[in-house]
């Protein structure tokens, strides 16, 4: 793969100084490959196929739902941009119109995300590679969406650990700033939008997360999947503010050892 | 009972917004810090993927069976119903997360438009 890229690129010569002594290198070699705007273009390029036109599709639902619950535009953009994780924007809008204490709704908004803190670790030690990469984890977890983990975690195999952080960056810039501008188009058109077209929006994110994840090959996931789903709604019934750290732990686990199981038994 | 200070409502939406994004962060910040510390090859990174992975299932699966807000006014046979189209679309077309997704709304969409026109 990394071959293939050094293709594209217009073949260069570089002389490098080291010890002394003279030596020229062929864009073949890893510290030649291609300069890290390729790999952000590369990045907004695959980030503006389907992802970002989901992140567009959700982020109208949110805007209308914003709208309906009698606050600014502003506060559609900003929560889009800051909070930056569905689940956790609409608890806030509902919970918001629910009239809750002010600490209900920070525990909950923020529970509803609580995935990001295991996203994040899975996310960060890919950085390592690189000093760009490791000094801005942060902000590259700030920028952290499902849709940007996945993007990543997939590509990551086609990637050297040095062209990791900009292919990342360049394919949030297009998910988040289509989040934004979305959340602000769904305001406006909040009212001309049909409702069974907003209620298909508000089902769109979920539904399409369902199959970035069910198209995933590790069979360790697959099984925490399948776990997850069948205990997710029984636990919410029982703790409804818990249910998720919990569901998460419980199927995770059960995932983990089902497969070291199925492969000692293989073996 | 609580002071009328402490309901939602009677703060700046803007104001609750930011507070939610930092409560928010705060998860994304400690992931980041405790990320160091983790080795990419190690069983507890897997494991922790997992972890993610069983958490997303659990959400998605809540959403569907249990809708809070817009989505309580949608039928339950409804949402497993596209659920279901989206998952056989899926496997026919050998995973491809494009058509599993447009055929699950679009089933949505034509069922709940039914049920708006009174059709269903």
């Amino acid at each position: 793969m990394r071959f293939r890229l050094c293709i594209d690129a217009a073949p260069r010569l570089r002389q490098h100084i080291a010890d002394g002594r003279t030596t020229i290198t062929t864009p073949t070699q890893p510290e030649d490959t291609p300069s890290h705007w390729a790999t952000y273009g590369r990045g907004l390029i695959d980030a503006a196929k389907l992802p970002g036109w989901m992140v567009v599709a959700s982020m109208t639902g949110f805007g209308a739902l914003v709208n309906s619950a009698d606050m600014s535009m502003t506060v559609a953009v900003v929560a889009t941009i800051f909070i930056w994780g569905l689940p956790g924007q609409v608890a806030f809008v509902e919970f918001f119109l629910l009239g809750t204490p002010v600490f209900s709704l920070l525990l909950v908004s923020s529970l509803a995300n609580i995935r990001f803190l295991p996203m994040s670790l899975s996310l960060v030690p890919l950085f390592r590679g690189s000093k760009i990469g490791w000094r801005f984890r942060y902000l590259w977890t700030f920028m952290m969406s499902v849709n940007t983990w996945v993007g990543l975690l997939r590509k990551v195999p086609d990637l050297t650990q040095e062209q990791r952080w900009s292919y990342y960056f360049g394919y949030s810039t297009v998910c988040m700033g289509a989040g934004a501008i979305a959340s602000a188009i769904g305001y406006i058109l909040a009212d001309t939008l049909p409702f069974p077209v907003t209620i298909t929006l508000v089902l769109l994110n979920p539904v399409y997360f369902a199959f970035v994840f069910a198209a995933t090959r590790s069979r360790a996931a697959a099984l925490a999947l399948i776990a997850g789903a069948v205990t997710g709604p029984p636990l919410y019934l029982l703790t409804p503010e818990w249910s998720l750290p919990i569901c998460g732990i419980i199927a995770g686990t059960a995932g983990f050892y089902a497969d070291r199981w199925l492969n000692r038994r293989a073996a | 009972m609580i002071g009328d200070w402490a309901n939602a409502q009677t703060w700046s939406p803007l104001v609750l917004a930011f507070m939610a994004a930092a409560a928010t962060y705060l998860w994304r910040a400690i992931g980041t810090t405790i990320a160091a510390k983790i080795d990419p090859d190690s069983d507890l990174f897997q494991w922790i993927a997992c972890v993610a992975y069983g958490l997303f299932a659990g959400l998605i699966a809540r959403i569907i069976v249990f809708p809070v807000g817009v989505l309580e006014q949608s039928a339950m046979i409804d949402r497993l119903g596209a659920m279901v189209i989206g998952f056989i679309i899926f496997f026919l077309t050998r995973r491809n997360i494009f058509a599993a997704t447009f055929s699950a709304a679009g089933a949505f969409l034509l069922v709940t438009w039914l049920r708006a026109g009174g059709v269903l």
